[in-house]
């Protein structure tokens, strides 16, 4: 017998208590018979299956895995299903950009009467993994093209016109009492300003590079009192999705909108947001036109120009870079958690050490939670000590979004979230 | 008299330390904009001019990001703890910066000193530690304010001095500097000099005075508010050197493993009570410079900083030791 011939794949089976784990059952009462190598995870819903339970199958050795549930109008918490599709939807994508093989991941629907279905999916589940062989190219290295790189800031500073009225509208803001405290951009970086007479310490430049909404959450700055924070009209994205969640509201902050002429960040050259659209105050000179929506960003088009085996080396090279400083938590304005997932030791949900495994799981974690919630400021990026290009993940969820459910991150404050809703009819295409 | 050998002799050399089963570091550009210490490929990695420093610093060598201290394997009730005493391979950290190597010193004090930690000193122990005088500094260095220079040789095995026209005078500081260049250098008249230090930026002494002074301080608070407490500049320090110690599960294989921890995060001092003895940012900070300029010292005598400048170049939002120390020392 060949070696091929001897292997036998592990199948991890996330399914739903009340659909699928009883067509399972029935196809075992019913005396179908499928192949052994399916181990089954009962769960309450396909809504509750998390996406790192699927990351962590295949990390502790699994070659496939299935997820199942009720049917669409089936599920017994109404809408669980419905959740999980949207989610999902959007993960496949991020999985895709990472370069991780969909073909062993299986979804499907399986009702408590379809014994037979549950028969047909694992036998022919097994079959088609069996025939992929062990699942080695799970965070393999090897050779890869190069990605371009993100333009980098031109190190000169050049101030902006509307520096000197900033600085006139704070001091007064702060002098009149109208806020205790102005979150802004100094010399070095971000500054708070809590006096009239120190708003002279105020900048506005094209080293302004800090979305300085992400400062909104920190409880030192709360504690100070009702805040004015600057806002270029990329990072002015992260309040309308804030608000949204709950996590800020328009009366607690003054917000000093800047029209923008760039910041020499690799967003910039496609930016379409120059002009605030929400600020109490908006200054500087309205940058003329919109420019049109360039092509996505070349650099995310060259990764997925690549076969996903070369998109797997490359990011295991780029994580296996990474320190797990969370430098790109940190400065996130969306990442406000009170603790972190990873934090999180009671039990360990992500390996917390820097390893492959580990970093793979952590970066995994965080583009999706920020899954059609991330507006596109490049912090992350910029943040990086080890040169990640972190918002290459996120772009990827950002054009799934547009792609599959026509939404834009921080764009329309009505708009519906991504997740936390959903339509009867999202595509299923990929869900058997 | 002095010792002189050309780049291409160089690199040729670490071509074979490479070739005879050394493991070799040194910086290399992983992309446009970034330079780091890796693990050499080929003599032709290195990157010898061009860049201020490598954004992280050696200790990655000799203090991993993360390090196996033993595997173990669970049979029903009981636990099998398998040693991980593997010999580390000799290495050689080849064109590292003198605010590197002299954070190396500060280091051993701290795995010798009560605890005498076995995988920092078998990795110490194997390794060879080849500087390159330094020919730039940028408005981040500070090495002249913490009791170093440009040309610093303490914790190097040997130091390289630029001559120029792609030559360099070589000074070995120890056996080991000794036994990877003897016999492969050429003699010569012309000797090396490092360029001037950056001029001193703040007094270490009065900021000590002020950090032991001031415990209880609103600058603490003024200062940290910008801070987001990420760990970029305690990872990237080559002083720095706090760990923890996790439990990897079975997807890493089931092992005890030491990691890098920053005094930054929320984390780090959180009791299992849900009780926080750094409740903020500002302690937080405190204590970074608090343990680098006063209590570090009052043990060991000597400033926990090399003034490489890194905690500022990594730093999201542009903090880092310089502008806390020129605050404290300007007022």
């Amino acid at each position: 017998m060949s070696k091929a011939q001897e292997f036998e794949p592990k199948i991890v089976a996330y399914v739903c208590n009340w659909c699928t784990y009883l067509g399972a059952d029935l196809a075992g009462t019913a005396r179908l018979e499928y192949p052994p190598n399916v181990r089954i995870i009962r769960l309450p819903c396909t809504g509750r299956i998390d996406f790192n339970l699927i990351i962590k199958a295949l990390e502790v050795g699994a070659d496939g895995v299935l997820v199942s549930g009720c049917h669409p109008g089936d599920c017994h918490y109404t809408a669980g299903n419905y959740h999980a599709r949207r989610r999902w939807i959007l993960f496949r994508e991020l999985l895709d950009t990472l370069g991780i093989d969909l073909r062993r991941i299986q979804f499907t629907w399986i009702s408590a009467a379809e014994g037979r279905k549950w028969q047909q999916v694992v036998t022919e589940f097994t079959d088609q993994t069996r025939k992929l062989g062990p699942y080695k190219e799970l965070y393999a290295t090897g050779p890869f093209p190069d990605v371009p790189a993100p333009e980098t800031a031109s190190p000169g500073v050049k101030s902006f016109a509307a520096e000197s009225e900033l600085r006139e509208v704070c001091g007064k803001l702060l002098a009149e009492g109208t806020v205790k405290v102005v979150i802004g951009y100094g010399a070095r970086g971000p500054v708070v300003v809590t006096r009239a007479e120190d708003a002279e310490r105020l900048v506005w430049n094209n080293r302004c590079f800090s979305n300085l909404t992400a400062y909104l959450k920190r409880k030192e700055i709360k504690s100070l009192g009702k805040a004015a924070v600057i806002v270029k009209p990329c990072d002015e994205k992260s309040l309308v999705e804030l608000e949204k969640e709950a996590q800020f509201e328009r009366k607690d902050a003054h917000v000093i909108g800047m029209a923008c002429e760039g910041v020499d960040q690799p967003k910039c050259a496609h930016c379409t947001a120059r002009t605030p659209r929400f600020a109490d105050v908006t200054l500087g000179v309205e940058a003329g036109p919109e420019p049109q929506t360039s092509p996505s960003p070349n650099r995310f088009a060259a990764l997925m120009a690549m076969p996903p085996a070369e998109r797997m080396a490359f990011w295991t090279e780029e994580f296996n870079r990474c320190v797990k400083c969370y430098a790109c938590r940190q400065v996130c304005p969306m990442c406000y958690c009170e603790r972190c997932i990873v934090d999180k030791n009671r039990p360990i949900a992500i390996d917390p050490a820097p390893s492959t495994k580990g970093n793979f799981a952590w970066h995994i974690a965080r583009a999706f939670h920020l899954a059609g919630r991330c507006v596109g400021c490049g912090e992350c990026s910029r943040a990086c000590p080890a040169g990640i290009d972190l918002a290459l993940l996120n772009i990827s969820l950002h054009i799934a979004a547009q792609k599959n459910f026509g939404y834009e991150a921080g764009i329309d404050p009505k708009a519906e979230p991504v997740i936390g809703s959903y339509t009867l009819h999202d595509t299923e295409a990929f869900i058997r | 008299m002095s010792e002189i050998i050309s780049q291409s002799v160089l690199r040729g050399l670490a071509a074979e330390w490479i070739a005879g089963g050394k493991s070799v570091a040194g910086p290399a550009r992983v992309k446009p904009d970034l330079v780091l210490y890796r693990t050499l490929r080929s003599g032709d990695d290195l990157l010898l001019e061009g860049f201020q420093r490598p954004s992280n610093s050696i200790k990655d060598f000799l203090f991993p990001k993360a390090e196996k201290l033993y595997g173990y394997k669970i049979h029903g009730n009981s636990i099998e703890l398998i040693e991980n005493d593997s010999p580390e391979p000799a290495q050689v950290i080849i064109a590292a910066r003198p605010c590197d190597a002299a954070a190396l010193p500060i280091l051993d004090h701290v795995f010798n000193w009560d605890f005498h930690d076995e995988f920092y000193n078998r990795r110490r122990a194997a390794t060879t530690v080849v500087t390159l005088a330094c020919s730039a500094h940028d408005e981040n260095c500070f090495c002249t304010s913490v009791g170093l220079d440009p040309g610093s040789e303490r914790g190097s095995d040997a130091i390289l001095f630029a001559l120029g026209s792609g030559q360099y005078e070589v000074r070995c500081a120890t056996e080991k500097g000794h036994a990877l260049f003897d016999g492969k250098t050429e003699k010569s008249e012309r000797t090396g000099k490092a360029i001037a230090g950056p001029e001193k930026r703040f007094d270490a002494k009065a900021v000590r005075a002020f950090v032991t002074t001031h415990f209880e301080d609103p600058f603490w608070n003024e200062h940290a508010l910008t801070c987001i407490g990420c760990g970029t500049c305690a990872f990237s320090c080559p002083a720095c050197h706090c760990f923890d110690i996790v439990d990897a599960g079975p997807a890493a294989g089931n092992a005890r493993v030491k990691t890098w921890d920053s005094c930054q995060f929320s984390t780090f001092t959180a009791h299992a009570s849900g009780h926080n003895p750094r409740p903020v940012q500002a302690t937080r900070q405190r204590q970074r410079i608090l343990h680098k300029f006063a209590i570090y010292p009052e043990k060991f005598g000597e400033i926990l900083c090399t003034g490489c400048g890194n905690c500022a170049r990594n730093c999201p939002v542009g903090l880092g030791v310089l502008s806390v120390a020129t605050e404290i020392n300007h007022g």
